[in-house]
């Protein structure tokens, strides 16, 4: 696997885990906040 | 004046609906197509364009959908035919809503038996039938024989017994109507919010054991990580080829469910004042963990382990040929092989049942809505029509022709059309100010400005250069144009005649619907608005 492999991958899956986290995390926290 | 839903017709928590637009989203399209399509196109710099994509014509489409579906279900229409008549007061609207009921039906019609080859393989793990070590041809000759692709009419030979596949497609049936006739909180959503999770440990399960492989000594090169290389390494060179960034698109607008119609139908139950842009983005983020985080690191590595790049390009053209038929081989090398087999194919199946729930639906609100029956009418309305339909997919098995002619005509061609119009019908008729404020009602996040002119300048022609792509490609050896050659092929053009009287039997019923909604003085409440 070369370099720029590694940094497609890398980016790729960190922005769509980030952003999906994000994303549940505050569906829950508003959940919450609504009672 | 809105119309009261029962209970059961509306979602039960918020989350519930996010994982139920979640669970339609997430496909096989997730686990087989993604990978393949990427290793096709350039590797890691296929993700440049499948991004674009993504913030261009993904994330804005269904953003503009969940509006439109709210937007209708404040109204009182929950079906797309009178949805699509409360965004544009003329008597036309709701023929093209139509569109959005014969998508989900028609595409039904084979995602159902694909459901039920999972299933199938799923059970053929469990009882070890299908560990037979490593030999291709063994896979393919069983994939063949199962899924009846010998010759047409395969599957309804009883000669040795009843065929596996009929017994897998009954079960996946009564399965969906059982759930689907619960209604949307106790059945639907129940049930998706049990099969993600469930989906997504399945999965991690098999992450895991697919990064942990070991190569074989004799071929030490091929290791997980060259296998991810396979998948994420760039070509550029790629980028400049317009049919890399065609593909992304077709990918992103395939996995997200736009233009399928079950996000407007869906949405069309969220209550009033609760958010939709975060729900929207939450489902769209929750797919995108499906496909890259899992999809996009579990089938081509594990498969360039035990097989080989040059084995492995052979399959990446069709998922189900790197599904149905490279997978078995590497299970049945891998260490705990036949368990990790059954997980994947019944994550698989998981993921298909939900897809397929979402597919009911659609048709089925409109079944009750626009000709007044009640839930039992519907589901046997809906059961007869797709067992139909089933049944022309299993009979003209050969080669999976008539499979690839319907899939070819709705879940490639007419999806496209109907996105489209959804498009259009947001950007130009409900305009973005309306749909913007629609959007920012209830909202949880701040959607920027820039969404709307997106979709009603940048998404349009977006689409229209897929669509117009798909219909002036041309054959590269006879000239002629790809579509009208598919038209001379007998059973596609038998497939486009299924698919055209499908539409006409619901122009036929959005007729009546019409005059019933007329009559309910429903049309005269939103003249008065």
């Amino acid at each position: 696997m070369t370099t720029a492999g590694i940094i497609f991958m890398s980016v790729s899956v960190a922005s769509v885990l980030f952003l999906s986290v994000f994303c549940v995390l505050r569906v829950l926290s508003k959940n919450q906040s609504k009672g | 004046m809105a119309k009261k839903s029962s209970d059961s017709m509306q979602w039960g928590s918020r989350l519930g609906v996010i994982m139920a637009v979640a669970g339609s989203a997430v496909g096989l399209g997730n686990f087989l197509r993604f990978p393949g399509k990427a290793a096709e196109n350039g590797g890691g710099a296929f993700m440049i364009p499948y991004f674009v994509a993504l913030l261009l014509v993904g994330i804005p489409l269904c953003w503009a959908e969940w509006s439109m579906g709210r937007y209708g279900g404040r109204r009182g229409f929950n079906s797309a035919p009178g949805i699509f008549s409360v965004l544009w007061r003329n008597p036309l609207s709701k023929y093209l809503g139509a569109f959005a009921l014969l998508i989900p039906l028609t595409v039904y019609f084979y995602y159902i038996v694909i459901e039920a080859w999972c299933l199938g393989y799923a059970w053929n793990y469990l009882t070890g039938d299908l560990m037979q070590g490593r030999n291709t041809e063994v896979y393919k000759d069983f994939f063949v024989s199962f899924t009846g692709q010998a010759a047409d009419g395969a599957v309804f030979s009883f000669a040795n017994g009843v065929p596996q596949i009929l017994i897998f497609v009954a079960i996946v049936f009564l399965l969906n109507f059982a759930l689907v006739y619960r209604g949307l909180s106790k059945g639907i959503e129940a049930f998706c919010n049990l099969a993600m999770p469930l989906m997504a440990v399945c999965a991690i399960c098999v992450l895991i054991r697919v990064v942990t492989l070991t190569p074989h000594p004799d071929i030490p090169e091929q290791t997980v990580a060259n296998g991810l290389g396979f998948m994420w390494n760039p070509d550029y060179s790629k980028l400049w080829d317009p049919a890399t960034w065609l593909a992304a698109a077709g990918q992103i607008f395939f996995t997200l469910s736009v233009g399928f119609g079950v996000i407007i139908n869906y949405a069309s139950y969220v209550k009033p004042k609760e958010d939709i842009a975060l729900s929207g983005l939450t489902a769209t983020s929750i797919n995108e963990f499906f496909e890259v985080c899992l999809g996009g690191m579990i089938t081509i590595p594990a498969a360039f382990v035990f097989l080989g790049a040059a084995t492995l390009t052979t399959y990446t053209a069709s998922s189900f040929s790197l599904g149905f038929n490279a997978l078995p081989n590497v299970f049945a090398e891998m260490p705990g092989g036949q368990f990790f087999g059954f997980l994947w194919f019944f994550m698989l199946f998981l993921a298909a049942i939900t897809s397929s729930l979402s597919m009911l639906q659609p048709v089925m609100a409109f079944f009750e809505e626009g000709l007044g029956v009640k839930r039992f009418g519907s589901t046997a309305i809906m059961f007869l029509l797709t067992v139909a339909g089933t049944g022309f997919v299993l009979y003209y098995s050969a080669g999976l022709a008539g499979l690839d002619s319907i899939d070819f005509w709705s879940g490639e061609l007419f999806i496209v059309v109907l996105a489209l119009i959804q498009c259009l019908i947001y950007g130009w008729v409900l305009g973005i100010k309306r749909g913007k404020a629609e959007l920012d009602d209830g909202a949880d996040i701040v959607v920027p400005g820039f969404v709307q002119l997106v979709i009603k300048y940048i998404s349009p022609v977006f689409l229209i250069w897929i669509l117009s792509s798909m219909l002036l490609s041309k054959n590269a050896v006879s000239g002629q144009f790809k579509i009208v050659e598919k038209l001379q092929d007998p059973l596609q053009a038998t497939g486009f005649g299924i698919v055209v009287g499908c539409i006409l039997l619901l122009w036929v019923m959005v007729f009546f619907a019409g005059q019933r909604w007329d009559r309910q003085g429903r049309y005269a409440a939103l003249d008065k608005e």
